[in-house]
This record gives C-alpha cells, sequence and structure tokens, in this order.
C-alpha cells in the first residue's frame, strides 16, 4: 500500500533552530487531555488566528532539530485536530521523530525546505518521487528517504496498526512452517 | 574497513554476519527495560493483553521493570499503577526492581549492562548503558514493539566519535564535559547517530563519569552513546551481566560519520541555563545569580562521585538559609556506600534534606517550585516547568557547582572551597 501523497498549504513556519514543540500550547497545557482546549490554546503565542485559518490537509514547515527539547504528544495532537496533515523540516529531533511517526504522523526531513515555501504556498509532498513540490511557486526539492520500518508505520497508519499487521504475518509464517 | 561496536552488536541481534551503518535491519533485543509510567507500561500491558493476545510474556528473562518514578505514591491511583505493574511481572515471571534507585543506574548494578548486549527501553537515558558497551536505545511508545515482537525495526546508525584526551582540573566535572561536547559539536550535532566516547583519558575516568556523559547524548541529537569497555568496565560489567557475551569494540579502521577530540585540561565549569540543553554557558559569566532550590541526584548525575564532589565543598559548612538543598542518591547501592562514607550525615549536618531514591525530584513531581523561583541542578533537563511552575527556571550544573551555590544562595564557583 503506498502512501498518499500529502497536498495542503503551508500553514505556519517555525524559524527558531532546536524548536521545542511543547511551546506551541505552552508548557502550562502540556497536561490538558481536552482536545478542543488543547487546540484553543495552540499557537495563541505565534497568531492567534491560527486555528479559524488552517485547512484540513495543511501542513507545517520547521528548522534545524525540529522538535529538540523534551517533546510531548499534545502538541501534535491538538495540530492534527485542527487538521494539519504532516510537518516538513530542515532536520528532526530522533525522539520527536520517532514520537510523531509512532502516531501515524508524516514527518518529512526536508534540507532547504525553509527558502523553498513562503507561509501559505501550496505544497505536495510526492513519496514515489521523494521530493516536496511547491505548486505555488513551480518548483521542486528532495527529501531524505525515510527508513523503511518508519515508511510501513506511515502507510499503516501508526505503530499499533503496523504491529498488529506484523504479528499477524508473523504468526501466519509460524503456522506455514509447522505444517 | 572495519566495523563499530554498534554495527558488531547490531549484527550479532540481527543474526547477520554483518551490518552496515544505513542497512534496515530487523534486531532482537537483548533486554527490554521499562519503568511503570502511566501512559506507557499501564497501556502495553493492556495492549499486549487486547491487541496481540499475550497473556503470557515467552520469554521473561529478557524483560525488566522498574519502579522508580512516583515513589513513594501520594495517590490511590500512583499505588494501583504501581500494583498493575506488580501484578503484571509476577504472572509473567519478570524482574521487578521496586525502591531499588533510579533504573537506569539499577540497570547497571543488577547486569543489564552486558557488554555487547542490545537494550531498549523507551526512555532515552537508557543510553548510560553504553558505559560498558552496551547498546541501549530509547524507543518511546515504539518499545511495544519490543514487547509485542521479538525483533525491532531499525537502521543501523552511524557514529561520530569522540576522543577525550588530557585530565579534568579540580572542580571540573563528567557533567561539564558532556555540555562542553553539546557546546563544541552542537545540539544536533549526532542526529541519528550513536555517540562513541574513546580516547586515552577513558582509562582514567570512572565509571560515574561515563554513566553522566553517556545518559545524557539525547541532547547531542544521538540515539545512544557507547564506550568500547575497558578493563575498568569490564571489571564492573562482567561478574553483573545477566548474558555470556564476548565484549566486542569498534575495529580501529572503523568508519566515523565524524571524529572529534577534546582535550580535558581545558575545560572550565560550565552552566546550563534555561530553557534548553542547548545552551551551555560559561560559569563564570553567571555568578551571584540567585537561587533558591537546589537538587543534586538523577540518573546523570547523583552517584557517589557526584555526592562525595558535593559533600568536599559542604563539609563543616552550612546551607544558605535562603536555599533549599534536595540531595537524592541515584540507588540504595549508592545510598549505602555514602551512608558508610559519612557522606548523608555532610549532607544532613549542612541543612540538606537528605531523600532515598526516587524520580521524582527530577520532574518537579515532588519539590515542585513555584512561579520565579530559580533552581541549580543536577537533574537531567532545564525545559520550562520540568521542575514546577512554566514561570520557574533551572541552571544546570556540576555537583561541586551546586554544593558551593547552596552555600551562597546564588551561581558560584566551588573552586575556592576546594582549597586547602
Amino acid at each position: 500500500m503506498a502512501l498518499k501523497n500529502l497536498r495542503g498549504r503551508v500553514a505556519f513556519k517555525f524559524d527558531e533552530i532546536d524548536f521545542d514543540v511543547d511551546q506551541i500550547v505552552g508548557v502550562k497545557n502540556i497536561k490538558t487531555t481536552n482536545i478542543d482546549e488543547l487546540s484553543k490554546a495552540a499557537m495563541q503565542e505565534y497568531d492567534p488566528g491560527f486555528a479559524s485559518a488552517v485547512r484540513p490537509g495543511d501542513l507545517l514547515v520547521g528548522n534545524h532539530n525540529f522538535g529538540y527539547g523534551h517533546p510531548h504528544y499534545p502538541p501534535m495532537k491538538a495540530m492534527r485536530h485542527m487538521g494539519i496533515a504532516g510537518v516538513i523540516a530542515e532536520s528532526f529531533s530522533p525522539g520527536y521523530w520517532r514520537g510523531e511517526i509512532s502516531m501515524g504522523f508524516p514527518q518529512i526531513s526536508c534540507p532547504g525546505i525553509l527558502a523553498f515555501v513562503e507561509r501559505w504556498d501550496e505544497v505536495e509532498v510526492d513519496w514515489a518521487a521523494q521530493q516536496v513540490k511547491n505548486l505555488t511557486q513551480g518548483t521542486t526539492i528532495a527529501f531524505e528517504p525515510l527508513p523503511r520500518g518508519d515508511l510501513e508505520m506511515l502507510e499503516a497508519g501508526g505503530l499499533e496498526t503496523y504491529l498488529k499487521k506484523r504479528f499477524q504475518t508473523d504468526t501466519a509464517m509460524r503456522n506455514t512452517d509447522h505444517a | 574497513m572495519g566495523f563499530t561496536i554498534t554495527e558488531k552488536i547490531l549484527a550479532r541481534t540481527a543474526g547477520l554476519p554483518s551490518v552496515r551503518a544505513g542497512d534496515e535491519i530487523m534486531a532482537k533485543p537483548d533486554f527490554v527495560l521499562a519503568y511503570d509510567f502511566p501512559g506507557y507500561t499501564d497501556v502495553i500491558f493492556k495492549q499486549l493483553k487486547n491487541d496481540f493476545g499475550i497473556t503470557k510474556m515467552a520469554e521473561p528473562e529478557r524483560f525488566g521493570i522498574f519502579i522508580d518514578h512516583m515513589v513513594p505514591a501520594i495517590s490511590p491511583a500512583e499505588e494501583e499503577l504501581h500494583k498493575g505493574t506488580r501484578e503484571w511481572t509476577a504472572i509473567n515471571d519478570v524482574k521487578l526492581y521496586e525502591r531499588k534507585g533510579i533504573g537506569h543506574q539499577v540497570s547497571s548494578e543488577v547486569g543489564y549492562a552486558t557488554p555487547g548486549a542490545f537494550a531498549v527501553h523507551f526512555d532515552g537515558h537508557v543510553s548510560q548503558l553504553g558505559t560498558f558497551g552496551t547498546l541501549a536505545i530509547g524507543l518511546r511508545r515504539n518499545v511495544l514493539e519490543a514487547f509485542a515482537m521479538d525483533k525491532v525495526s531499525i537502521r543501523v546508525p552511524q557514529t561520530t566519535r569522540v576522543d577525550l584526551v588530557g585530565r579534568l582540573q579540580p572542580g571540573v566535572m563528567a557533567r561539564d564535559v558532556f555540555h562542553h561536547i553539546v557546546r563544541v559539536l552542537g545540539p544536533a550535532s549526532c542526529r541519528f547517530q550513536v555517540l562513541e566516547i574513546g580516547g586515552p583519558a577513558v582509562a582514567d575516568m570512572s565509571n560515574d563519569a561515563l554513566q553522566t556523559i553517556t545518559g545524557l547524548a539525547m541532547f547531542t541529537g544521538a540515539v545512544t552513546a557507547i564506550v568500547n569497555p575497558d578493563a575498568k568496565r569490564l571489571a564492573y560489567a562482567l561478574p553483573r551481566a545477566r548474558l555470556k557475551l564476548e565484549p566486542v569494540s569498534s575495529d580501529e579502521d572503523a568508519t566515523y560519520a565524524a571524529r572529534h577530540t577534546i582535550d580535558l585540561s581545558t575545560l572550565e565549569p560550565i552552566i546550563v541555563i534555561p530553557p534548553s540543553p542547548a545552551n551551555t554557558r560559561d560559569l563564570k559569566d553567571y555568578l551571584d545569580v540567585p537561587v533558591q532550590v537546589g537538587y543534586l541526584g538523577s540518573c546523570a548525575s547523583g552517584r557517589i562521585e557526584d555526592l562525595r564532589a558535593a559533600a568536599n565543598v559542604l563539609r563543616g559548612r552550612k546551607v544558605a538559609s535562603t536555599f533549599a538543598l534536595n540531595v537524592v542518591p541515584t540507588s540504595q547501592e549508592i545510598m549505602v556506600a555514602a551512608a558508610k562514607e559519612g557522606l548523608i550525615e555532610v549532607f544532613a549536618e549542612a541543612g540538606a534534606f537528605v531523600s532515598s531514591p526516587s524520580c521524582d525530584y527530577c520532574f518537579g513531581r515532588i519539590a515542585t517550585m513555584a512561579p520565579g523561583q530559580r533552581a541549580v541542578s543536577t537533574g537531567t533537563l532545564n525545559v520550562r516547568g520540568r521542575m514546577g511552575s512554566p514561570d520557574s527556571e533551572i541552571y544546570l550544573c556540576n555537583a561541586a557547582v551546586l554544593a558551593a551555590s547552596a552555600i551562597e544562595g546564588k551561581i558560584t564557583d566551588p573552586r575556592p572551597y576546594l582549597q586547602g
């Protein structure tokens, strides 16, 4: 099963290097579990109009080492709730990357992305071509191939489904071996 | 071309003759470790049963569970969580280490730091098992993979090698070495790689010092850190090892993504200012900043070497009346050693609050800070709200700096206290 290309606007550009994603909702809201409340708190420090401007399928763009620090899950849960379909960054911090990929949330490591897009440009992440296309400006840029396991996890929609599939395959293979 | 220690360990656990950085493999962890924590272990135990139909773990000896957070419990819900953990480990014949200390340290004490082994956890500070030549990686939620399946999917990481030469000056500690590495290499320098610590200075360094450095590897972007186990490391780890494995080391002609040398004799005490572990600064530029709270402990720093360094400064002196100092030895084993050496006495006489081992000080679950308060800490992290209010601040430093700051109630260079 191939991943469906992502297509949407650049809803925000986080310019900060080593960006700590907890800042999206603010540390004081990090333990909020109500998704509507979390979404209301999100982006208030950056753009209070964010929630009303964002459309389903829109993407975020980040700088180098995006997700550094001690990342929690709620900020990106809020982002997904608001319709954000993925994050494209110059590079990612591994802990953040692993956590979000396991949520089935596409992360695309793409050196040069910050200069390649303006906010609200329409972009497409073409998985097969391993390129980000800037549909507004008519340009393309290559992104770094994802590890196989990460791609399979995204295709499955997250860790749990991915593991269940593998578990079933393994069990089926074991049964075949016995036969 | 030769192989790195990481490539050798992963080749064995993948059942392959050899692997190279970049290879996509399925590897079987020798050990799967976790501490009980809401949203992690309780969920995993449920998922194993409900989603995978696993009612009994097939190889219980590969698993180790720790109760080190929420110790002691402060609510019925916390105690219920611990209860569930005790039940699951009992049903599955899985080893449980409760109230023995912070799990990453206890792991080494009870032999999960087997040289040449591959261990996984959800928490990245498990990297400190690398001190003994164990490849130990934090997987976050993906640790479920290691609980439910034999093997985990992994891309063999590249390695950045840091060679340490020279000797540390008095008052400069492993903590300074690590944050210096972050400073000169950068907080993203080892992204998705292994940080390999080597060089002639390693032989003279204590296990404690190397556990500090390797345990913080994530703040260079590394997935873990590792040391080629030398005589001192093997003398500690082999008698405790849980598996009979041939220790492995990187070949002389192994391929590294980058190689750096750090001369320890040139280092000065540092301070890491809020709100990011990337903010390494010279201590001398932050002297006299008022501080009200101190935390000496954590899986990074709270071992006997740290306790001795702090006690050397505090002996015969008093903590400032405006200052609350919490001293938390990393494990029971360390606490006993500290008591035998008379260090606990020094801390108590100085006016410190001395606690049994617990993770809870490091993330503000207890000794919670109020808005406007400022801490010096040997904890792992200084992000906003880590030890309480988002409007409190944490300055990370070594144990001697912390002790001197506790006496003066402001950030203080410990070196004058170490003379005579």
